[in-house]
């Protein structure tokens, strides 16, 4: 059951259309991940959907009530946190919380009892004297997600959360949306990263406000079209050049190594005198089976 | 709705309390401010630089010297009795070389004529570049005529001008502009305040999470500006305090009217920082607009110059000025102990001002912020 739809959503800047008759559907329970490079529209569609602004057109539903009638109403289901820092960086950790709980009205033991089992997941407990500007990264990000769930949201909006935070801590936050998921809290998650796309549910690829696929991790890497090969050397800046310069042949840089791209019907042995002129031994080439990352380079740079 | 309201207040009273730099502002600005116009801005005129020109070489003459000599207003440069030495017409030389800024002439004929009881014209030239100065020192200079005519030959006569000053008898300026530093620290410190509220929570982005939380814009400019006018109530609670116990400046009428005043007067000044933190992206430009009010209120206000003192035209630019109300209410209760009804004109004034500018502020700050 779809915890969140919206249809046609299109809003133009100035100079750019920021999001084009964009859909979305969430369902209750999932994490959902919006993925794209900057400026692809993900940060105008989430700030759409907490009414920070307006769309120029198109509808949203939350929890079935429409956002522009009964957003008031909304609030109280829906905990945000925008991608820069937005707590009080002057305050501590637990004066932004008690703050936070204010505003939902928590006060004395209803406030002390959230507080701690804010604290037990986020582990900011040791950490509550201290002032927000002087926490890490990813303690920020937890102590703002805290705040987002002051009042038991259902639906969580996280936008980028953990952008520019070490590897560890993003590990540790997406424990916690798992767990968050777990208790039946619907996540609808912007970011950058791939490897986070695959821990989510559903997601989709998002570029120049335009939806370019959609669907399960697993779906969205098998809508690759091709085959690919893994080259292990050090990819250095002309030999990719040169790869894509030959007709059929496209690579792109990937971890340690790099990845080959072939056309569906195409045959590896076609391309051995010319890969072996650039050096390359093709019984090393390792077929691999395609990941995101593949897919959406495939989408966005080569539009297949 | 209640609690999120206290708990806005409380943290930003938290959040003025950790900011060092605004507790500076807050607690030294006033100290500073009356140190300055309590000492050094000090419009009280004394040892002003008298040349005298003595033709008489009577009695009456040195002793008419010898009481301007007392009281510690004048300086006198006397013995000027030559005339071929020291010919009149260098006093203009003297006045632009500041050597002298007033000149007295005792006529030849001077001691004859008192003795007959005759009227007798003393000359008083004065140097205006300094019209303080000036018009203080011609107002000493005439009582200390007055008097010495009276002492001489039991008439005032041969000095016919008068001149009293009212409730500062002694032209104490401390008197006069305590009462004065307490308004303007009370528009500054509210106007600026406020003026930079929402704006900056916009500018660092923590309005952000906020707007989507059930606090309403309601509760949050109502949260601010209560935070704002508590604290210029205590700023101002400081001032008043220094003021009477280190300057010893009398209180002469109801300090509960002055407060409740005051809190009318916030309505304008609170309003004021709507309305400018509204037209403002940053906290930058909301600072340069509270701050061109702050001088064009404060310059006419009557804070330094009296406004009667202005050309017509400016007297009638003072009307739209709030603060010039709110400077007579202050030192009418504070000098002269003035009560509701004597400054009823003022109040109205306030609260035709407060009711315009913060309804109208408050209405389109909602709309903005949602």
């Amino acid at each position: 059951m779809s915890f969140l739809t919206a249809t046609g959503i299109d809003k133009s800047y100035v100079q750019i259309k920021a999001l084009q008759a964009f859909n979305l559907e969430v369902n209750e329970g999932e994490i959902f991940a919006l993925v794209g490079p900057d400026g692809a529209g993900k940060t105008t569609l989430l700030r759409i959907l907490c009414r920070l602004i307006r769309a120029d057109r198109g509808k949203a539903y939350i929890a079935g009530l429409d956002i522009d009638r009964d957003f008031e109403s909304i609030k109280s289901l829906l905990g945000y946190m925008p991608q820069l820092f937005s707590l009080y960086p002057d305050l501590s950790v637990e004066e932004n919380l008690k703050f936070y709980a204010g505003i939902y009205g928590l006060t004395g033991a209803a406030f002390e009892k959230k507080r701690d089992y804010l604290y037990t997941f986020s582990n900011l407990g040791p950490f509550a004297d201290r002032r927000a500007q002087a926490l890490s990264g990813g303690m920020k990000q937890k102590l703002a997600l805290s705040c987002a769930l002051m009042h038991d949201p259902r639906l969580l909006v996280l936008d980028e959360p953990t952008t520019g935070v070490d590897p560890l801590s993003r590990h540790q936050f997406w424990e916690i949306l798992k767990q968050l998921k777990d208790e039946g809290v619907t996540i609808l998650v912007s970011t950058p990263y791939m490897d986070e796309v695959a821990r989510a549910d559903h997601a989709a690829f998002v570029l120049n406000g335009r939806k370019l696929s959609e669907g399960t991790p697993k779906e969205l890497a098998a809508g690759f079209k091709g085959q690919i090969y893994f080259l292990d050397c050090k990819p250095s800046r002309s030999l990719v050049e040169n790869l894509n310069k030959f007709e059929g042949l496209t690579a792109q840089r990937f971890g340690a190594g790099l990845h080959l791209y072939l056309n569906e019907n195409d045959n590896l042995d076609d391309y051995t005198a010319y890969l072996s002129q650039l050096g390359i031994n093709v019984d090393t080439l390792k077929p691999t089976a395609p990941g995101l990352e593949d897919r959406f380079i495939q989408l966005t740079e080569y539009g297949l | 709705m209640w609690r999120a309201y206290l708990g806005l207040i409380r943290k930003e009273f938290i959040q003025v309390f950790r900011d060092r730099n605004m507790l500076r502002m807050i607690f030294a600005m006033p100290v500073v401010q009356l140190i300055l116009f309590g000492y050094v801005v000090n419009i009280d005129v004394k040892n002003i630089a008298v040349d005298v020109y003595n033709y008489d070489r009577g009695q009456y003459s040195r002793e008419f010297i010898d009481a301007f000599k007392a009281g510690g207003y004048f300086v006198l440069r006397d013995a000027v009795t030559d005339r071929m030495d020291n010919p009149l017409w260098t006093l203009d030389d003297r006045f632009k070389k500041r050597e002298s800024e007033m000149a007295l002439i005792i006529p030849e004929d001077f001691s004859d004529r008192l003795t007959q009881y005759e009227r007798v014209t003393v000359g008083l030239i004065a140097d205006g570049t300094d019209a303080n100065s000036a018009r203080i020192g011609s107002g000493y200079a005439f009582q200390i005529v007055q008097k010495f005519s009276q002492k001489k030959t039991g008439f005032t006569l041969p000095v016919q001008v008068r001149s009293k000053i009212l409730y500062n008898p002694e032209a104490q300026s401390v008197y006069y502009m305590i009462p004065g530093i307490v308004a303007t620290i009370l528009t500054m410190l509210t106007v600026m305040l406020t003026s930079m509220a929402i704006v900056r929570e916009r500018e660092k982005g923590t309005l952000e999470q906020l707007l989507v939380t059930p606090m309403n814009s309601i509760t949050l400019i109502l949260g601010k500006i209560s935070t704002f006018a508590i604290l210029g109530i205590i700023e101002m609670i400081f001032t008043l305090v220094l003021g009477v116990l280190w300057f010893g400046i009398p209180f002469a009428g109801s300090p509960l009217l002055l407060f409740a005043l005051s809190f009318l007067y916030l309505l304008t000044t609170l309003g004021m920082g709507m309305f400018f933190s509204n037209i403002s992206s940053t906290q930058q430009q909301a600072m340069f607009f509270a701050w061109f009010f702050f001088v064009f209120a404060m310059l006419t206000s009557g804070f330094f110059t009296p406004i009667s003192n202005m050309p017509v035209w400016m007297q009638y630019v003072t009307l739209i000025n709030p603060m010039r109300y709110f400077m007579d209410i202050v030192r009418g209760i504070m000098m002269k102990g003035s009560g509701f009804t004597d400054l009823l004109d003022n109040i109205y004034a306030l609260v035709i001002f407060g009711l315009t500018i913060f309804s109208f502020s408050f209405l389109r700050f909602k709309k903005r912020i949602v």
